[in-house]
Protein backbone atom coordinates (compact mmCIF):
# COMPACT_ATOMS: atom_id res chain seq x y z
CA UNK A 1 0.00 0.00 0.00
CA UNK A 2 2.54 2.58 0.87
CA UNK A 3 4.71 2.20 -2.80
CA UNK A 4 1.26 2.26 -4.71
CA UNK A 5 0.38 5.86 -3.56
CA UNK A 6 3.82 7.49 -4.67
CA UNK A 7 3.45 5.39 -7.86
CA UNK A 8 0.16 6.45 -8.61
CA UNK A 9 1.21 10.15 -8.08
CA UNK A 10 3.88 10.05 -10.10
CA UNK A 11 2.21 8.62 -13.14
CA UNK A 12 -0.36 11.69 -12.53
CA UNK A 13 3.03 13.72 -12.84
CA UNK A 14 4.10 12.36 -16.16
CA UNK A 15 0.59 12.68 -17.81
CA UNK A 16 0.26 16.35 -16.62
CA UNK A 17 3.55 17.39 -17.82
CA UNK A 18 2.94 15.27 -20.81
CA UNK A 19 -0.12 17.26 -21.69
CA UNK A 20 1.98 20.28 -20.81
CA UNK A 21 4.95 19.57 -23.40
CA UNK A 22 3.39 16.87 -26.07
CA UNK A 23 2.25 19.93 -28.66
CA UNK A 24 5.96 21.22 -28.60
CA UNK A 25 7.81 17.94 -28.75
CA UNK A 26 5.06 17.01 -32.05
CA UNK A 27 5.88 20.65 -33.81
CA UNK A 28 9.67 19.72 -33.37
CA UNK A 29 8.64 16.03 -34.77
CA UNK A 30 7.16 16.81 -37.79
CA UNK A 31 9.40 19.47 -38.51
CA UNK A 32 12.07 16.41 -39.58
CA UNK A 33 9.24 14.64 -41.54
CA UNK A 34 10.04 14.39 -45.38
CA UNK A 35 7.41 16.70 -47.26
CA UNK A 36 5.11 14.45 -48.43
CA UNK A 37 4.20 12.93 -44.81
CA UNK A 38 3.19 16.59 -43.37
CA UNK A 39 1.00 16.72 -46.59
CA UNK A 40 -0.52 13.68 -45.72
CA UNK A 41 -0.99 14.44 -42.52
CA UNK A 42 -1.92 17.78 -42.98
CA UNK A 43 -4.57 16.72 -45.84
CA UNK A 44 -7.42 17.18 -44.28
CA UNK A 45 -10.13 16.16 -47.30
CA UNK A 46 -9.18 12.73 -46.74
CA UNK A 47 -11.91 10.77 -44.83
CA UNK A 48 -10.18 8.92 -42.20
CA UNK A 49 -9.27 10.00 -38.56
CA UNK A 50 -5.97 10.98 -38.47
CA UNK A 51 -3.30 9.24 -36.27
CA UNK A 52 -0.79 11.07 -33.95
CA UNK A 53 2.90 9.89 -35.67
CA UNK A 54 5.53 11.28 -33.45
CA UNK A 55 7.89 9.24 -35.59
CA UNK A 56 9.17 10.50 -38.97
CA UNK A 57 9.16 7.85 -41.79
CA UNK A 58 12.74 9.59 -42.63
CA UNK A 59 14.46 11.84 -40.63
CA UNK A 60 15.47 14.87 -42.87
CA UNK A 61 16.27 18.47 -42.76
CA UNK A 62 14.64 19.14 -46.27
CA UNK A 63 11.83 21.52 -44.36
CA UNK A 64 15.19 23.42 -42.55
CA UNK A 65 16.79 24.19 -45.51
CA UNK A 66 13.74 25.06 -47.58
CA UNK A 67 12.80 27.92 -45.09
CA UNK A 68 16.93 29.43 -44.71
CA UNK A 69 18.11 28.73 -48.48
CA UNK A 70 14.59 28.63 -50.53
CA UNK A 71 12.06 31.40 -49.25
CA UNK A 72 13.89 33.91 -47.82
CA UNK A 73 10.58 35.91 -47.22
CA UNK A 74 10.44 33.75 -43.67
CA UNK A 75 13.74 35.28 -42.78
CA UNK A 76 13.03 38.72 -43.55
CA UNK A 77 9.45 38.38 -41.75
CA UNK A 78 11.63 36.67 -38.35
CA UNK A 79 13.89 39.46 -38.43
CA UNK A 80 10.48 41.75 -38.76
CA UNK A 81 9.47 40.25 -35.61
CA UNK A 82 13.10 40.92 -34.10
CA UNK A 83 13.15 44.75 -34.94
CA UNK A 84 10.17 45.01 -33.23
CA UNK A 85 10.32 42.80 -29.77
CA UNK A 86 14.23 43.80 -29.23
CA UNK A 87 13.69 47.88 -28.74
CA UNK A 88 10.40 47.09 -27.14
CA UNK A 89 11.82 45.06 -24.16
CA UNK A 90 14.63 47.31 -23.64
CA UNK A 91 12.80 50.54 -23.59
CA UNK A 92 10.20 48.63 -21.16
CA UNK A 93 12.47 47.22 -18.88
CA UNK A 94 14.62 50.43 -18.58
CA UNK A 95 11.70 52.89 -18.47
CA UNK A 96 9.50 50.28 -15.97
CA UNK A 97 13.06 49.53 -13.55
CA UNK A 98 13.11 53.72 -13.33
CA UNK A 99 9.47 54.56 -12.39
CA UNK A 100 9.11 51.28 -9.80
CA UNK A 101 12.09 52.21 -8.12
CA UNK A 102 10.06 55.44 -7.58
CA UNK A 103 7.10 54.00 -7.09
CA UNK A 104 7.96 51.26 -4.14
CA UNK A 105 10.51 53.48 -2.48
CA UNK A 106 10.22 57.31 -2.77
CA UNK A 107 7.60 59.10 -1.31
CA UNK A 108 5.43 61.74 -3.05
CA UNK A 109 2.09 63.16 -3.16
CA UNK A 110 -0.43 61.60 -5.36
CA UNK A 111 1.47 58.25 -5.36
CA UNK A 112 -0.91 55.77 -4.78
CA UNK A 113 -3.35 58.03 -6.97
CA UNK A 114 -0.92 57.26 -10.14
CA UNK A 115 -0.07 53.71 -9.29
CA UNK A 116 -4.26 53.36 -9.04
CA UNK A 117 -4.23 54.71 -13.01
CA UNK A 118 -1.60 52.49 -13.92
CA UNK A 119 -3.30 49.63 -12.75
CA UNK A 120 -6.10 50.53 -14.73
CA UNK A 121 -4.45 51.14 -17.52
CA UNK A 122 -2.39 47.75 -17.31
CA UNK A 123 -5.91 45.52 -17.00
CA UNK A 124 -7.66 47.31 -20.17
CA UNK A 125 -7.26 45.18 -22.54
CA UNK A 126 -4.76 45.80 -25.78
CA UNK A 127 -8.19 46.45 -28.08
CA UNK A 128 -9.24 49.49 -25.61
CA UNK A 129 -6.18 50.69 -26.52
CA UNK A 130 -5.67 49.96 -29.83
CA UNK A 131 -8.40 52.98 -30.99
CA UNK A 132 -6.72 55.63 -28.98
CA UNK A 133 -3.16 54.48 -29.88
CA UNK A 134 -4.17 54.83 -33.46
CA UNK A 135 -5.41 58.43 -33.00
CA UNK A 136 -1.99 59.56 -31.17
CA UNK A 137 -0.04 57.50 -34.20
CA UNK A 138 -2.06 58.77 -37.39
CA UNK A 139 -1.71 62.09 -35.92
CA UNK A 140 2.31 61.77 -35.56
CA UNK A 141 2.39 60.00 -39.14
CA UNK A 142 3.92 56.71 -37.47
CA UNK A 143 1.49 54.46 -38.53
CA UNK A 144 3.36 52.19 -41.64
CA UNK A 145 6.66 52.35 -39.44
CA UNK A 146 7.96 49.76 -36.95
CA UNK A 147 7.76 52.47 -34.45
CA UNK A 148 4.53 52.32 -34.18
CA UNK A 149 5.04 48.94 -32.76
CA UNK A 150 7.38 50.17 -30.33
CA UNK A 151 6.65 52.95 -29.12
CA UNK A 152 3.68 52.38 -27.45
CA UNK A 153 4.90 49.00 -26.12
CA UNK A 154 7.25 50.64 -24.05
CA UNK A 155 5.23 52.49 -22.16
CA UNK A 156 3.29 49.05 -21.26
CA UNK A 157 2.34 49.49 -17.52
CA UNK A 158 2.70 45.70 -16.73
CA UNK A 159 6.71 46.23 -15.75
CA UNK A 160 6.35 48.99 -13.26
CA UNK A 161 3.63 46.61 -12.00
CA UNK A 162 5.78 43.63 -11.66
CA UNK A 163 9.06 45.63 -10.93
CA UNK A 164 7.68 47.44 -7.96
CA UNK A 165 6.13 43.68 -6.28
CA UNK A 166 10.29 42.89 -6.53
CA UNK A 167 11.83 46.50 -5.31
CA UNK A 168 9.21 46.85 -2.68
CA UNK A 169 10.70 44.30 -0.64
CA UNK A 170 14.03 45.37 -0.31
CA UNK A 171 15.01 46.60 2.98
CA UNK A 172 14.66 50.25 3.60
CA UNK A 173 17.70 49.97 6.03
CA UNK A 174 20.22 49.16 3.14
CA UNK A 175 18.60 52.20 1.04
CA UNK A 176 19.15 54.21 4.34
CA UNK A 177 22.82 53.44 5.13
CA UNK A 178 24.04 53.99 1.41
CA UNK A 179 22.14 57.65 1.86
CA UNK A 180 24.25 58.32 5.11
CA UNK A 181 27.47 57.57 3.01
CA UNK A 182 26.80 60.17 0.78
CA UNK A 183 25.01 57.90 -2.21
CA UNK A 184 22.72 59.50 -4.28
CA UNK A 185 19.72 58.63 -5.31
CA UNK A 186 20.67 57.12 -8.83
CA UNK A 187 23.63 55.33 -7.23
CA UNK A 188 21.30 53.85 -4.72
CA UNK A 189 18.86 52.78 -7.86
CA UNK A 190 21.96 51.25 -9.80
CA UNK A 191 24.12 49.89 -6.84
CA UNK A 192 21.39 48.47 -4.67
CA UNK A 193 17.95 48.41 -6.32
CA UNK A 194 19.44 46.94 -9.73
CA UNK A 195 21.34 44.02 -8.36
CA UNK A 196 18.41 42.53 -6.18
CA UNK A 197 15.80 42.65 -8.19
CA UNK A 198 17.76 40.84 -10.91
CA UNK A 199 15.12 37.50 -10.93
CA UNK A 200 12.44 40.32 -11.96
CA UNK A 201 14.34 41.74 -14.54
CA UNK A 202 14.48 38.23 -16.47
CA UNK A 203 10.89 37.92 -15.80
CA UNK A 204 9.74 40.84 -17.09
CA UNK A 205 11.72 40.54 -20.01
CA UNK A 206 10.84 37.06 -20.44
CA UNK A 207 7.48 37.80 -19.96
CA UNK A 208 7.45 41.02 -21.97
CA UNK A 209 9.62 39.22 -25.11
CA UNK A 210 6.86 36.63 -25.26
CA UNK A 211 4.26 39.55 -25.19
CA UNK A 212 5.38 41.07 -28.11
CA UNK A 213 6.67 38.52 -29.82
CA UNK A 214 3.13 36.88 -30.78
CA UNK A 215 2.46 40.53 -31.57
CA UNK A 216 -0.87 39.81 -33.87
CA UNK A 217 -3.63 43.10 -33.63
CA UNK A 218 -1.11 46.02 -34.08
CA UNK A 219 0.53 45.09 -37.61
CA UNK A 220 -2.79 44.13 -39.12
CA UNK A 221 -3.85 47.60 -37.92
CA UNK A 222 -1.28 49.62 -38.32
CA UNK A 223 0.58 48.04 -41.53
CA UNK A 224 -0.57 48.75 -44.91
CA UNK A 225 2.36 47.04 -46.58
CA UNK A 226 2.20 43.01 -45.58
CA UNK A 227 5.96 43.19 -46.41
CA UNK A 228 6.17 44.49 -42.83
CA UNK A 229 3.84 41.70 -40.87
CA UNK A 230 6.07 39.86 -38.41
CA UNK A 231 6.07 36.08 -38.58
CA UNK A 232 3.51 36.03 -36.33
CA UNK A 233 0.63 36.85 -38.67
CA UNK A 234 2.43 34.95 -41.40
CA UNK A 235 2.62 31.66 -40.01
CA UNK A 236 -1.27 31.68 -39.51
CA UNK A 237 -1.50 32.84 -43.23
CA UNK A 238 0.48 30.26 -44.75
CA UNK A 239 -0.88 27.19 -42.76
CA UNK A 240 -3.17 26.42 -45.74
CA UNK A 241 -0.85 26.68 -48.24
CA UNK A 242 3.03 25.46 -47.83
CA UNK A 243 2.50 22.20 -46.05
CA UNK A 244 6.40 22.00 -46.74
CA UNK A 245 8.07 24.49 -44.35
CA UNK A 246 5.16 25.00 -41.82
CA UNK A 247 6.96 23.49 -38.93
CA UNK A 248 9.99 24.20 -39.47
CA UNK A 249 8.99 27.81 -39.62
CA UNK A 250 7.09 27.22 -36.26
CA UNK A 251 9.85 25.91 -34.62
CA UNK A 252 12.49 29.08 -36.13
CA UNK A 253 9.81 31.10 -34.42
CA UNK A 254 9.86 29.28 -30.91
CA UNK A 255 13.65 28.93 -30.45
CA UNK A 256 14.26 32.92 -29.53
CA UNK A 257 11.69 32.84 -26.75
CA UNK A 258 12.78 28.78 -25.12
CA UNK A 259 16.51 30.74 -25.11
CA UNK A 260 15.68 32.94 -22.91
CA UNK A 261 13.47 30.92 -20.52
CA UNK A 262 16.20 28.45 -20.64
CA UNK A 263 18.74 30.96 -19.51
CA UNK A 264 15.95 32.54 -17.05
CA UNK A 265 13.24 29.74 -15.82
CA UNK A 266 14.95 29.56 -12.40
CA UNK A 267 14.42 33.16 -11.66
CA UNK A 268 10.74 33.30 -12.43
CA UNK A 269 8.49 32.51 -9.80
CA UNK A 270 11.25 34.59 -7.20
CA UNK A 271 9.28 38.10 -7.48
CA UNK A 272 6.46 36.65 -6.80
CA UNK A 273 7.60 34.82 -3.89
CA UNK A 274 8.83 37.60 -2.36
CA UNK A 275 5.41 39.73 -3.22
CA UNK A 276 3.55 37.31 -0.44
CA UNK A 277 5.94 38.01 2.12
CA UNK A 278 3.93 41.08 3.66
CA UNK B 1 11.58 69.42 4.82
CA UNK B 2 14.41 70.25 2.59
CA UNK B 3 14.81 66.21 2.10
CA UNK B 4 11.59 65.65 1.37
CA UNK B 5 11.30 68.31 -1.41
CA UNK B 6 14.37 66.76 -3.04
CA UNK B 7 13.09 63.44 -2.73
CA UNK B 8 10.03 64.79 -4.67
CA UNK B 9 12.00 66.23 -7.12
CA UNK B 10 14.09 63.26 -7.61
CA UNK B 11 10.69 60.58 -7.49
CA UNK B 12 9.45 62.75 -10.76
CA UNK B 13 12.61 62.69 -12.57
CA UNK B 14 12.62 58.91 -12.07
CA UNK B 15 8.39 58.29 -13.07
CA UNK B 16 8.77 61.12 -15.69
CA UNK B 17 9.84 59.12 -19.14
CA UNK B 18 7.14 56.55 -17.90
CA UNK B 19 4.37 59.37 -17.52
CA UNK B 20 5.20 61.07 -20.81
CA UNK B 21 4.80 58.05 -22.84
CA UNK B 22 1.46 57.08 -20.76
CA UNK B 23 0.50 60.67 -20.86
CA UNK B 24 0.91 60.46 -24.72
CA UNK B 25 -0.22 57.20 -25.76
CA UNK B 26 -2.14 56.07 -23.06
CA UNK B 27 -4.19 58.48 -21.08
CA UNK B 28 -4.95 61.96 -23.73
CA UNK B 29 -5.35 59.43 -26.57
CA UNK B 30 -8.49 57.84 -24.06
CA UNK B 31 -9.94 61.18 -23.36
CA UNK B 32 -10.00 62.60 -26.73
CA UNK B 33 -11.35 58.71 -27.92
CA UNK B 34 -13.92 59.03 -25.78
CA UNK B 35 -14.71 62.21 -27.09
CA UNK B 36 -15.19 60.77 -30.17
CA UNK B 37 -17.56 58.43 -29.22
CA UNK B 38 -20.27 61.77 -28.13
CA UNK B 39 -19.74 63.00 -32.02
CA UNK B 40 -20.97 61.42 -34.98
CA UNK B 41 -19.50 63.19 -38.24
CA UNK B 42 -19.05 66.04 -36.21
CA UNK B 43 -22.03 66.64 -34.73
CA UNK B 44 -22.42 66.30 -30.71
CA UNK B 45 -25.10 63.26 -30.26
CA UNK B 46 -24.72 62.29 -26.48
CA UNK B 47 -25.00 58.62 -26.10
CA UNK B 48 -26.03 57.83 -29.62
CA UNK B 49 -23.47 56.31 -30.96
CA UNK B 50 -24.04 53.60 -27.47
CA UNK B 51 -27.37 53.12 -28.05
CA UNK B 52 -26.73 52.55 -31.85
CA UNK B 53 -24.13 49.98 -30.89
CA UNK B 54 -26.26 48.11 -28.06
CA UNK B 55 -29.39 47.50 -30.89
CA UNK B 56 -26.14 46.33 -33.62
CA UNK B 57 -27.03 42.75 -33.14
CA UNK B 58 -23.59 42.11 -34.17
CA UNK B 59 -21.90 44.15 -31.25
CA UNK B 60 -24.48 41.69 -28.98
CA UNK B 61 -22.92 38.73 -30.32
CA UNK B 62 -19.87 39.72 -29.26
CA UNK B 63 -20.60 40.68 -26.07
CA UNK B 64 -22.27 37.58 -25.38
CA UNK B 65 -19.57 35.44 -26.33
CA UNK B 66 -16.47 37.57 -24.24
CA UNK B 67 -18.89 37.62 -21.52
CA UNK B 68 -19.64 33.68 -21.70
CA UNK B 69 -15.76 33.23 -22.05
CA UNK B 70 -15.03 35.44 -19.31
CA UNK B 71 -17.76 33.47 -17.03
CA UNK B 72 -16.55 30.07 -17.84
CA UNK B 73 -12.83 30.40 -18.73
CA UNK B 74 -11.60 32.27 -15.51
CA UNK B 75 -12.86 30.53 -12.98
CA UNK B 76 -11.81 26.82 -14.38
CA UNK B 77 -8.59 28.06 -14.84
CA UNK B 78 -8.28 29.18 -11.21
CA UNK B 79 -9.58 25.87 -9.61
CA UNK B 80 -7.57 23.57 -12.58
CA UNK B 81 -4.45 25.62 -12.11
CA UNK B 82 -5.18 26.07 -7.81
CA UNK B 83 -5.31 22.11 -8.03
CA UNK B 84 -2.58 20.87 -9.65
CA UNK B 85 -0.09 23.43 -7.35
CA UNK B 86 -2.05 21.52 -4.26
CA UNK B 87 -0.79 18.49 -6.38
CA UNK B 88 2.82 19.70 -7.03
CA UNK B 89 3.07 21.23 -3.37
CA UNK B 90 2.44 18.08 -2.23
CA UNK B 91 5.85 16.34 -3.34
CA UNK B 92 8.57 16.72 -0.88
CA UNK B 93 11.21 17.98 -3.66
CA UNK B 94 10.52 17.90 -7.38
CA UNK B 95 12.82 18.44 -10.31
CA UNK B 96 13.09 21.94 -11.72
CA UNK B 97 12.43 19.78 -15.34
CA UNK B 98 8.52 19.65 -14.19
CA UNK B 99 8.62 23.06 -13.10
CA UNK B 100 9.67 24.39 -16.23
CA UNK B 101 7.74 22.26 -18.42
CA UNK B 102 4.78 23.82 -17.22
CA UNK B 103 5.71 27.25 -18.20
CA UNK B 104 6.22 25.69 -21.89
CA UNK B 105 3.13 26.76 -23.13
CA UNK B 106 3.28 30.14 -21.95
CA UNK B 107 6.73 30.52 -23.92
CA UNK B 108 5.42 28.92 -27.32
CA UNK B 109 4.58 31.72 -29.30
CA UNK B 110 0.81 31.20 -30.32
CA UNK B 111 1.35 31.40 -33.96
CA UNK B 112 3.90 28.36 -33.38
CA UNK B 113 1.03 25.37 -32.68
CA UNK B 114 -1.50 26.25 -35.26
CA UNK B 115 -1.28 23.28 -37.31
CA UNK B 116 -1.14 21.15 -33.95
CA UNK B 117 -4.02 22.48 -32.87
CA UNK B 118 -5.92 21.91 -36.28
CA UNK B 119 -4.41 18.18 -36.20
CA UNK B 120 -6.13 17.77 -33.09
CA UNK B 121 -9.15 19.55 -33.24
CA UNK B 122 -9.88 19.18 -37.33
CA UNK B 123 -13.18 17.16 -37.69
CA UNK B 124 -11.45 14.02 -38.46
CA UNK B 125 -8.25 15.04 -36.28
CA UNK B 126 -6.92 13.24 -33.57
CA UNK B 127 -9.73 14.25 -30.60
CA UNK B 128 -12.72 13.01 -33.08
CA UNK B 129 -10.62 10.17 -33.59
CA UNK B 130 -10.67 9.52 -30.33
CA UNK B 131 -14.40 10.21 -29.55
CA UNK B 132 -15.04 7.73 -32.11
CA UNK B 133 -13.07 4.64 -31.15
CA UNK B 134 -14.89 5.27 -27.46
CA UNK B 135 -18.13 4.84 -29.68
CA UNK B 136 -19.28 8.76 -29.20
CA UNK B 137 -19.89 10.91 -31.44
CA UNK B 138 -17.50 13.34 -33.56
CA UNK B 139 -17.81 16.61 -32.87
CA UNK B 140 -17.16 19.66 -35.29
CA UNK B 141 -15.03 21.94 -33.56
CA UNK B 142 -13.81 24.41 -36.41
CA UNK B 143 -17.71 25.06 -37.01
CA UNK B 144 -20.26 24.83 -33.52
CA UNK B 145 -20.83 25.43 -30.16
CA UNK B 146 -17.71 23.33 -29.56
CA UNK B 147 -15.53 25.70 -31.34
CA UNK B 148 -15.73 27.85 -28.12
CA UNK B 149 -14.73 24.39 -25.91
CA UNK B 150 -12.01 24.68 -27.63
CA UNK B 151 -10.65 27.94 -27.45
CA UNK B 152 -11.81 27.81 -23.62
CA UNK B 153 -9.37 24.57 -23.43
CA UNK B 154 -6.43 26.25 -25.27
CA UNK B 155 -6.59 29.30 -23.10
CA UNK B 156 -6.54 27.02 -19.93
CA UNK B 157 -4.01 24.24 -21.36
CA UNK B 158 -1.77 28.02 -22.40
CA UNK B 159 -2.02 29.71 -19.50
CA UNK B 160 -2.06 27.05 -16.60
CA UNK B 161 1.22 26.31 -16.20
CA UNK B 162 1.95 30.07 -15.48
CA UNK B 163 -0.98 29.99 -12.68
CA UNK B 164 0.15 27.06 -11.07
CA UNK B 165 3.63 28.92 -10.63
CA UNK B 166 2.24 31.49 -9.48
CA UNK B 167 0.22 29.71 -6.78
CA UNK B 168 3.01 27.36 -5.48
CA UNK B 169 4.85 30.33 -4.69
CA UNK B 170 1.69 31.50 -2.69
CA UNK B 171 1.57 28.22 -1.00
CA UNK B 172 5.30 28.32 -0.42
CA UNK B 173 4.70 31.38 2.30
CA UNK B 174 1.55 30.14 4.25
CA UNK B 175 3.50 29.39 7.56
CA UNK B 176 4.14 25.68 8.06
CA UNK B 177 2.70 26.42 12.03
CA UNK B 178 -0.66 26.83 11.13
CA UNK B 179 -1.31 23.60 9.83
CA UNK B 180 0.52 21.90 12.87
CA UNK B 181 -1.89 23.26 14.97
CA UNK B 182 -4.82 22.85 13.00
CA UNK B 183 -3.96 18.90 12.94
CA UNK B 184 -3.82 19.09 16.43
CA UNK B 185 -6.71 20.26 16.75
CA UNK B 186 -7.78 17.02 14.62
CA UNK B 187 -9.14 19.04 11.50
CA UNK B 188 -8.80 17.22 8.21
CA UNK B 189 -7.04 17.81 5.00
CA UNK B 190 -10.28 18.92 3.04
CA UNK B 191 -10.86 21.92 6.11
CA UNK B 192 -6.77 22.32 6.05
CA UNK B 193 -7.15 23.88 2.30
CA UNK B 194 -10.80 25.30 2.70
CA UNK B 195 -9.93 27.05 6.04
CA UNK B 196 -6.36 28.19 5.89
CA UNK B 197 -4.77 27.83 2.85
CA UNK B 198 -7.64 29.42 0.46
CA UNK B 199 -8.00 32.61 2.89
CA UNK B 200 -4.45 32.67 3.48
CA UNK B 201 -3.09 32.89 -0.24
CA UNK B 202 -5.83 35.29 -1.35
CA UNK B 203 -3.31 38.16 -2.65
CA UNK B 204 -1.63 35.08 -4.43
CA UNK B 205 -5.65 34.50 -5.88
CA UNK B 206 -6.24 38.07 -6.86
CA UNK B 207 -2.89 38.64 -8.83
CA UNK B 208 -3.80 35.09 -10.66
CA UNK B 209 -7.10 36.68 -11.58
CA UNK B 210 -5.85 39.77 -12.79
CA UNK B 211 -3.46 37.97 -14.78
CA UNK B 212 -5.97 36.01 -15.89
CA UNK B 213 -8.20 38.83 -16.94
CA UNK B 214 -5.27 40.21 -19.14
CA UNK B 215 -4.67 36.89 -20.68
CA UNK B 216 -7.99 36.32 -21.50
CA UNK B 217 -8.38 39.08 -23.74
CA UNK B 218 -5.12 37.51 -25.80
CA UNK B 219 -7.10 34.50 -26.48
CA UNK B 220 -7.99 36.86 -29.57
CA UNK B 221 -4.80 35.83 -30.66
CA UNK B 222 -6.00 32.26 -30.85
CA UNK B 223 -8.80 32.60 -32.79
CA UNK B 224 -7.18 34.81 -35.15
CA UNK B 225 -4.74 32.31 -35.74
CA UNK B 226 -7.35 29.40 -35.87
CA UNK B 227 -9.89 31.21 -37.68
CA UNK B 228 -9.25 34.56 -39.30
CA UNK B 229 -10.85 37.59 -39.45
CA UNK B 230 -14.51 36.34 -39.30
CA UNK B 231 -14.86 33.53 -37.08
CA UNK B 232 -17.88 31.38 -36.29
CA UNK B 233 -20.79 32.91 -34.76
CA UNK B 234 -19.56 31.05 -31.80
CA UNK B 235 -16.31 32.60 -31.14
CA UNK B 236 -17.11 36.11 -32.83
CA UNK B 237 -15.59 37.87 -29.96
CA UNK B 238 -15.85 41.90 -29.00
CA UNK B 239 -11.84 41.60 -30.18
CA UNK B 240 -12.93 40.70 -33.77
CA UNK B 241 -15.88 42.84 -33.96
CA UNK B 242 -13.06 45.99 -33.04
CA UNK B 243 -10.85 44.73 -34.72
CA UNK B 244 -12.99 44.21 -37.94
CA UNK B 245 -14.05 47.59 -37.56
CA UNK B 246 -10.97 49.28 -38.16
CA UNK B 247 -10.73 48.09 -41.51
CA UNK B 248 -13.77 51.07 -42.24
CA UNK B 249 -12.28 53.02 -39.75
CA UNK B 250 -15.57 53.61 -38.17
CA UNK B 251 -14.28 56.04 -34.95
CA UNK B 252 -17.01 56.35 -33.34
CA UNK B 253 -18.47 52.81 -33.27
CA UNK B 254 -14.98 51.76 -32.19
CA UNK B 255 -14.17 54.55 -29.80
CA UNK B 256 -17.94 53.28 -28.11
CA UNK B 257 -17.21 49.53 -28.32
CA UNK B 258 -13.47 50.24 -26.47
CA UNK B 259 -15.50 52.31 -23.70
CA UNK B 260 -18.14 49.51 -22.91
CA UNK B 261 -15.35 47.23 -23.08
CA UNK B 262 -13.50 48.97 -20.76
CA UNK B 263 -16.48 49.72 -18.28
CA UNK B 264 -17.13 45.94 -18.00
CA UNK B 265 -13.58 45.19 -17.20
CA UNK B 266 -13.64 47.17 -14.59
CA UNK B 267 -16.99 46.17 -13.18
CA UNK B 268 -15.36 42.93 -13.25
CA UNK B 269 -12.40 44.42 -11.15
CA UNK B 270 -14.69 45.57 -8.82
CA UNK B 271 -16.79 42.69 -8.13
CA UNK B 272 -13.97 40.95 -7.46
CA UNK B 273 -12.49 43.40 -5.41
CA UNK B 274 -15.85 43.45 -3.18
CA UNK B 275 -15.90 39.71 -3.16
CA UNK B 276 -12.36 39.50 -1.92
CA UNK B 277 -12.94 41.88 1.01
CA UNK B 278 -16.01 39.88 2.06
CA UNK B 279 -14.27 36.77 1.76
CA UNK B 280 -11.47 38.43 3.75
CA UNK B 281 -13.77 39.74 6.70
CA UNK B 282 -15.49 36.20 7.58
CA UNK B 283 -12.39 34.55 8.04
Amino acid sequence: MKIIKPVIKYILLFLIVAVFIFPVVYMIACSFMPQNQVSEMLNFTADKYREINLIPKKVTFEQYYQVFFRRPEYLLKFWNSVIMTVPTVIGQVTISSLAAFAFAKLKFPGRDKLFFVYIILLVLPLQVTLVPNYIVLDSLNLLNSFLAIILPGTFSAFGICLLRQSIIYISDASIEAARIDGAGYFKIFTKIILPQIKSGLITLTLLCFIDNWNVIEQPLIYFDDRGMYPLSIALSDISSTDFGIIFACGVMFMIPPLLIFTYGHKDIDLPFVNADKS
Amino acid sequence: MKRKRKEYIVALLFILPSLLGIMFFYIVPYIISFIKSLYASNTFVGFNNYIDLLNNDIFLLALKNTAVFTIIAIPLLMVVSFLIALFLNSFNSISSFFRSSLLIPVVVPVASLICVWQLLFDDYGAVNGLLNSLGLNAVEFFNSEYSMVMIVLIYVWKYCGFCVVLFTAGLANVPQSLYESAKLDGANSFKLITQITIPMITPTTFFVFLMEIIYSFKVFREVFALFGDYPNKNVYFLQNFINNNYYNLNYPRLSSASVILSVFIILLLLAFFIFERKHSVTD
